[in-house]
């Protein structure tokens, strides 16, 4: 057989060795780059610790926090992080449904259809997140339709996301060969045994790595719908307490912390799943 | 025994203002291998793609195993008419065209049991054999990407054979395959004509054509110029573009 099973060539060959040699460069790098990152975080600890640096006549001020403060309200303002996550992947699953939609809309031969999703795009990409939370939370009722501030913002993020990801979807889509629809239809397929079984399967691939971007910036753009006042979610129980009693440098530090954390565990996450996607069958 | 499988009658097709076929009529009887050659260009591709409808004719009928197809013909009847005739057609592309997100045994019974409803356990079990026939049921688990590429068109083809159809149409089944891989897709192909399939090829490989067609049809500018036995095609070939198509192929042996 042509294929070799196994990718590992004979230890002493060349190749090898010149392998060998990259992926220690490559390991070198990247814990060279950890280290650096461990300098900055001790930096930006320091940077809020408070302590006087004293270099010869000159004195290094450094922000002082309440630290009673923290200790007391962090537990209020981690409280919202379940309100966080909540609106972010009832929004995603709403945005996710809504791109698919308008790709499949772009994609079609039927011009009412076709504009129906150019037009959906446009109007989202055409104004501002912020007003479309407003919109729904505050420009409804005007017309007797009174949401709750957490079905405004879901309605707005998700409508807003599915927008940008409509061209993700889209470009999943296109990137499924022409081939692949013809040998579908050869065997018998229908045109939505085609999409169900053979389309979207390879769209969605292709597509969930930048998903997972979206979801990503959709935690902290959730943010946003702390301004209805009726969603308790970081942001809002951040700003509720430090305007409280005049500590909202700790408050925001606080959340900017959690938000921070939330991202870098979604991002371990994310490159878990990338990697698994890219080897294997595709 | 001469009840014809596949029946094409004054077909034309045109893209645009292009004329790609002019009136042309086939008929392939039960069982006769038919090689489709000529140069590029010449619509045979275009023709084999019209038997299945993954090229939708501009006049004539098609008609395959009894069922009718004419082109005039629209709207949901039409749709239903095309789907009986892909149910009694296997296609083999160019470009195997395997489903990538499927392992080889899930690309063959993606049809049996999507199209026809069949049961999983049957599904499997049959493109068992057709896999253990092409020589590949030892890659039944592997996805496509690990296959070289003539181990992705002989999926392809047991991939075909497990929809049981009455006619199989190849085209240009070896021509994106690198030279050494050719051969073991030719020995399939034979080996399916072999054990009683209609099949039409189109093809560049005068040799496969030479050996295993009963019969081989000649294409010039959307016309059909000769439709012969391989024997007096290579001996005494009629039309002169013919004649430069054996010619060319007899200085590259």
């Amino acid at each position: 057989m042509t294929t070799a099973t196994n990718p590992v060539q004979a230890p002493n060959s060349q190749a090898e060795l010149l392998y060998q040699a990259q992926l220690k460069q490559e390991r070198q790098f990247r814990t060279n780059v950890g280290f650096s990152w461990g300098i900055l975080f001790l930096i930006l600890i320091f940077l809020f610790s408070g302590q006087n640096l004293q270099i010869g006549s000159f004195t290094f001020k450094t922000i002082n926090v309440d630290t009673a403060f923290i200790l007391k309200n962090i537990t209020f303002i981690a409280g919202g992080l379940g309100q966080t996550l909540l609106i972010s992947t009832l929004s995603i699953l709403f945005a996710i449904c809504m791109a698919l939609l308008a790709a499949l809309g772009r994609l079609s031969k039927f011009p009412p259809i076709y504009a129906l999703s150019t037009f959906y795009v446009s109007l989202i990409r055409g104004t501002p997140l912020y007003l479309q939370i407003f919109f729904f939370f505050l420009a409804l009722p005007q017309l007797g339709i009174v949401l709750s501030g957490i079905v405004s913002g879901v309605l707005a993020l998700g409508l807003n996301y599915g927008a940008y990801m409509s061209e993700t979807f889209r470009a999943g889509l296109s990137s499924v060969s022409k081939g692949q629809r013809e040998a579908a239809m050869a065997l018998g397929m229908t045109p939505s045994q085609t999409m169900r079984r053979i389309v979207l399967p390879q769209a969605l691939r292709f597509a969930i790595p930048p998903m997972g971007n979206d979801f990503i910036s959709m935690t902290k753009d959730s943010a946003l719908v702390s301004a209805t006042g009726f969603v308790h979610e970081l942001m809002w129980r951040a700003t509720k307490v430090g305007r409280a009693s005049f500590n909202s440098l700790e408050a925001l530090i606080m959340a900017a912390m959690f938000y921070w954390v939330l991202t870098l565990i979604l991002t371990y996450f994310q490159g878990k799943l990338e990697a698994r996607l890219s080897k294997g069958d595709r | 025994m001469h009840h014809p499988i596949v029946k094409i009658s004054n077909l034309d097709k045109y893209f645009g203002r292009l004329h790609v076929l002019k009136n042309v009529s086939l008929e392939v009887p039960e069982k006769q291998v038919v090689c489709l050659i000529g140069r590029s260009g010449s619509g045979k591709s275009t023709l084999l793609r019209c038997v299945n409808f993954l090229e939708d004719p501009s006049h004539g009928t098609i008609e395959v195993d009894g069922v009718v197809v004419p082109a005039e013909i629209k709207g949901k009847e039409k749709n239903q008419l095309i789907h009986d005739v892909r149910l009694k057609t296997g296609m083999v592309f160019q470009e195997f065209n395997l489903f990538p997100h499927m392992t080889v045994l899930e690309n063959v019974i993606e049809g049996p049991v999507t199209v026809k409803g069949m049961d999983k356990n049957q599904a499997i079990a049959l493109a068992e054999q057709n896999l253990d026939s092409v020589g590949l049921l030892f890659k039944k688990d592997e996805y496509p990407l690990r296959l070289s590429g003539g181990q992705k068109q002989r999926v392809a083809i047991a991939r075909a054979l497990t929809m049981e159809p009455r006619v199989m149409l190849f085209d240009e089944p070896t021509s994106a395959l690198d030279p050494e891989l050719i051969g073991e897709v030719l020995n399939v192909m034979k080996k399916v004509a072999l054990e009683g399939m209609t099949m039409i090829v189109v093809t560049h490989e005068m040799g496969f054509a030479r050996e295993v067609a009963d019969r081989v049809v000649v294409m010039a500018e959307g016309e059909l110029i000769e439709d012969t036995s391989p024997e007096e095609l290579f001996t005494n070939p009629k039309d002169p573009r013919t004649k430069a198509l054996i010619d060319r192929y007899r200085t590259a042996e």
